[in-house]
């Protein structure tokens, strides 16, 4: 006797589904690949612009000098330009060294550098003097505090691979320079604190500053590759985006963290190191 | 004397071409968002409108697309000061291409690009009225 009434799970059933299911799992997936395609042409584009703006600047600058009716206070203003505006460029450059040098590290779970014991207060110094032109163009001033180290380091060095704890920090005063408010006051400044109850007290370099809202939302991503907070879109258009999360990077190679604290305009970020790498 | 209006929120990129201007008698204004732009229109007569593309509303735009003020500022020039010259310097000549920006009477440079002595000669030209785009 023939079955009129077919068994609902048949192989020819059970087949058409899983033909529909890999047909949505397909859309899915290429709906997934357009938006990371999308995503990345807008990166590229934004890098592309970050590269190419002082480059710009720097190439009409150095005509400018050269044009025999610009007088000579206007050069002299042009040559400072040119060296924000390298400078810049020098600090973008090395980020993106660093981003693929981190790949690499991350990979091999070490550093690519030996650790070394380092005066962070000298080092601090040295990165504020170097931003100090730059945020002198917008009345701005970094102040690092020499009391607050002295207390917190106890005559004692931080041990880190130096370029690496550098360009982490580079990336908070840039940060500070770009989005704090008109002539207003950078601060960085040291400390031993203790960031959870019943956990070890852990030295902390912060650079702190006014002007730029962030929200609790927008702190657990700010450290996310490409991530840019909307105040911070805003107020300065261009950015890669990758500073924070280089930063947080390097502080993890360093078992240590980078923590963010922000209350109304008032921000603070800390490089986080572990007591024991004081030596 | 002349008085030229530049937007852009990074003056630093265009310092170059103020500084020349400058010494060919113009007097360069700046405003470093929309919203003071538009004010400095307000009270005083501008030759041309030399302006970015990306940069900040300000105050009185702070929710427009920092992406996109540009856009917004030429259009509220073409309705209120149609008759000023409007020149876009900035990086992202393509997408100015794509808007349309020249069936608006903008005309546009990239910054860096070219010599500098061709942008003077490209914004003093729209400040005396020999304007082409």
């Amino acid at each position: 006797m023939s079955d009129l009434h077919p068994d609902p799970s048949s192989p020819r059933d059970d087949a058409a589904d899983m033909i529909e299911r890999l047909r949505a799992e397909n859309a899915e997936l290429k709906l997934e690949l357009e938006q990371t395609r999308r995503t990345s042409q807008r990166y590229l584009q934004n890098v592309a612009h970050q590269l190419t703006a002082p480059l710009g600047a720097i190439k009409w600058s150095i005509e400018g000098l050269k044009d025999a009716e610009v007088p000579m206070p206007r050069k002299i203003k042009l040559l400072s330009s040119i060296y924000s505006q390298a400078t810049i460029l020098v600090h973008l450059i090395k980020n993106f060294t660093l981003m693929s040098n981190l790949e690499a590290d991350h990979e091999l779970g070490q550093f690519r550098d030996k650790p070394e014991p380092v005066d962070a207060f000298r080092l601090a110094v040295n990165l504020a003097n170097d931003f100090q032109p730059q945020a002198a163009e917008t009345g701005k001033k970094i102040i690092v505090d020499e009391i607050s180290f002295t207390i917190a380091l106890k005559s004692k060095s931080v041990l880190m691979v130096k370029n690496l704890v550098a360009q982490a920090l580079s990336n908070l005063l840039e940060n500070a320079v770009k989005y704090a408010d008109f002539a207003t006051t950078i601060s960085v400044t040291a400390e031993r604190f203790v960031p959870v109850a019943d956990k070890a007290p852990v030295l902390g370099i912060s650079v702190m500053s006014t002007g730029m809202p962030i929200t609790p939302e927008e702190i657990a991503e700010l450290c996310n590759r490409g991530f840019r907070g909307k105040a911070a879109r805003q107020r300065v258009p261009a950015g890669t985006g990758i500073g924070l999360y280089l930063a947080k990077r390097v502080m993890t190679l360093h078992q240590g963290t980078l923590v963010i604290r922000a209350k109304a305009k008032e921000s603070r970020f800390t490089l986080v190191f572990p007591l024991d790498r004081l030596v | 004397m002349k008085k030229i209006l530049f937007v852009d929120d990074e003056p630093l990129g265009h310092e170059s071409l103020r500084y020349a201007l400058e010494a060919r008698g113009y007097e360069c204004v700046i405003a470093t968002d929309m919203s003071s732009a538009l004010n400095a229109l307000r009270a005083q007569d501008f030759s041309v409108v030399v302006t970015d593309i990306m940069m900040p509303g300000g105050a009185d735009y702070p929710s427009v697309d920092s992406q996109e003020v540009g856009f917004h500022f030429v259009e509220m020039l073409r309705e209120h000061w149609p008759r000023i010259p409007v020149i876009c310097l900035s990086v992202i000549g393509d997408q100015i291409k794509i808007r349309g920006l020249k069936r608006k009477r903008v005309q546009y440079l990239r910054k860096g690009e070219g010599p500098l002595s061709t942008a003077v000669d490209v914004v003093s030209r729209a400040a005396s009225g020999r304007y082409s785009y």
